[in-house]
């Protein structure tokens, strides 16, 4: 058995896990504690690097001490989320992730929070997901349709080229006077509204690539409301303008992840990341990617599909004991842009965990006393 | 200097012929309404920097940073206001710490708050006309 400790503070969710995977490859969370800010930002409407930062190094250390032993016993690897992300709410992370590696002398496995995503999937019992494995990512910031054609190995097949999903919701939700976080506010109100009421764009629905863009669908609310400026107040008016707009970004992401599944026939299919939450893309999700086609799907529970460090550790679990994922801890650092598609300990100087190993024995000959100059 | 264009592309290419004037330090507002252009404007202009990195719509983070690889501007760091509503706020930003000769500044929505830690050198107005046809009006800002 093998226990990774995984630490995820690429957004506004400070997040630590212990994660254990046994011999017949079942994963199985032993501790998730998420620290959300979320209450911090609404008053900025939506989250600010730098106070992210911030509060991430307020909650990080009193967690550690808190959920993980001071010596790090038990743990075999560290895995961080590397990127992508916000710039200084990364940085908290990789660094806190770097320092355990090198004061408890374990392998730092950096891993791109996509990935994390992807194996949020593998958390669940009884699940495992068939190769090759068709992942729709949606979230506040993301909105990628991913191969996964075995672990670790990934091919980006669409993405957006403007807005992601979560943040048409926000938006939409900023022009309805919702607050701040937008996508639940919006599928609230759109509960009981006509999906079909009002036509908003599809973006690139014709177009054959699996790209998405949803720029377009917002500017076209904003007009649309300016229009109809006279009606804004009324009740059925907005359930109806909410419940169509809904329905214009889960068509495009379920159409498009249905042409995926006819180009590329993979065996499995799963939906990750924080949209993952809305009740009409996951009930679509299931009929229109898995029942139509006899595809096994799978979707994550919230707590798994918003931000975690569970899902970190998961993917970490399938990257120990190979060292050409291991990275040095002197030498990682967050990068804010970092691809899934490309190889993540690559992307780093080369691994050279072994060497880092020696150096830090030779630091630490005198156990228990830290060197004062490194 | 104002200019016309009626697709993606020409956005892309009136922001890649502005782009040969930078030359690091610049912090350029850029004005408009929701899906007039902005973020299409900064994509061309990241594109003819030599970014490798697509860039994407800053609402959500707020602040995005790309590298670049011209020979004197290293990085543009790409934000929105829209949310902000107090000038105090900003200072979470830590714009300041940002702001040198070898990165270029571009701020959406600068009008929504009254101070502005880092100011701009020049503007950019996009006026949505019709779907497909937007004016681009560029002005330099002289510092009394």
């Amino acid at each position: 058995m093998i226990r990774i400790l995984g630490i995820e503070t690429s957004c506004d969710e400070t997040a630590l896990a212990l994660v254990t995977k046994g011999g017949a490859g079942e994963l199985s969370v032993e501790k998730n504690e998420v620290l959300s800010q979320i209450i911090i930002h609404k008053e900025y409407g939506g989250v600010v690097p730098e106070v992210a930062a911030r509060k991430h190094l307020e909650a990080i250390f009193p967690m550690l001490e808190h959920e993980i032993s001071n010596e790090g016993e038990g743990i075999d690897a560290i895995c961080v989320t590397a990127g992508p992300g916000l710039p200084p709410a990364l940085r908290i992370g990789v660094e806190v992730a770097k320092t355990l590696s090198w004061l408890w002398q374990k392998p730092l496995i950096p891993v791109s929070h996509m990935e994390g995503h992807i194996y949020a999937n593998w958390l669940m019992e009884g699940i495992k997901p068939g190769f090759p494995c068709l992942a729709l990512i949606v979230s506040g910031g993301h909105t990628e349709l991913i191969l996964m054609r075995d672990h670790g190995k990934f091919e980006r097949l669409g993405e957006t080229i403007d807005d992601a999903a979560g943040e048409a919701f926000d938006k939409a939700a900023h022009m309805l006077g919702l607050p701040y976080p937008g996508g639940s506010n919006i599928a609230k109100l759109a509960e009981c509204g006509n999906p079909h009421a009002y036509d908003f764009p599809r973006a690139l629905l014709k177009d054959p690539n699996l790209n998405f863009s949803f720029a377009g669908l917002k500017t076209s609310l904003l007009y649309f409301l300016r229009k109809h400026e006279s009606e804004i107040t009324n009740e059925k008016f907005r359930k109806d303008v909410a419940a169509s707009y809904q329905e214009a970004i889960v068509e495009v992401l379920i159409k498009k992840t249905a042409r995926a599944v006819a180009q590329y026939r993979p065996k499995s299919a799963i939906l990750a990341g924080g949209v993952a939450a809305n009740t009409i893309l996951r009930q679509r999700f299931l009929k229109e990617i898995g029942e139509f086609n006899k595809l096994p799907v799978s979707i994550p529970p919230m707590a798994y599909a918003t931000d975690n460090a569970a899902m970190i550790a998961a993917a970490g679990c399938f990257r120990f004991g190979n060292e050409a994922n291991y990275t040095n801890p002197l030498i990682l650092f967050a990068n804010p842009n970092l691809d899934l598609t490309v190889d993540v300990a690559s992307s780093f100087a080369p691994s050279v965990f072994a060497k880092a190993t020696t150096d830090k024995l030779e630091l630490r000959q005198d156990k228990g006393n830290v060197p004062t100059a490194i | 200097m104002t200019y016309e264009s009626h697709s993606t592309e020409q956005t892309k290419k009136i922001a890649a012929d502005f782009s040969k004037t930078l030359h690091g330090g610049e912090v350029i507002a850029l004005i408009g309404d929701l899906g007039s252009g902005k973020t299409t404007f900064v994509q061309g202009i990241a594109e003819a920097l030599g970014s490798t990195v697509r860039v994407k719509s800053p609402t959500f983070a707020i602040m995005h940073e790309y590298p670049v690889t011209h020979t004197l501007i290293k990085k543009i760091v790409h934000l929105d206001l829209y949310r902000f509503k107090q000038s105090v706020h900003l200072e979470a930003l830590a714009l300041e710490d940002e702001k040198n000769d070898h990165t270029v500044i571009f701020l959406e929505w600068p009008n929504m708050v009254d101070y502005l830690p880092a100011q701009p050198t020049q503007t950019i107005t996009f006026t949505y006309k019709t779907e497909n046809e937007r004016t681009i009006e560029m002005k330099e800002i002289s510092i009394i």
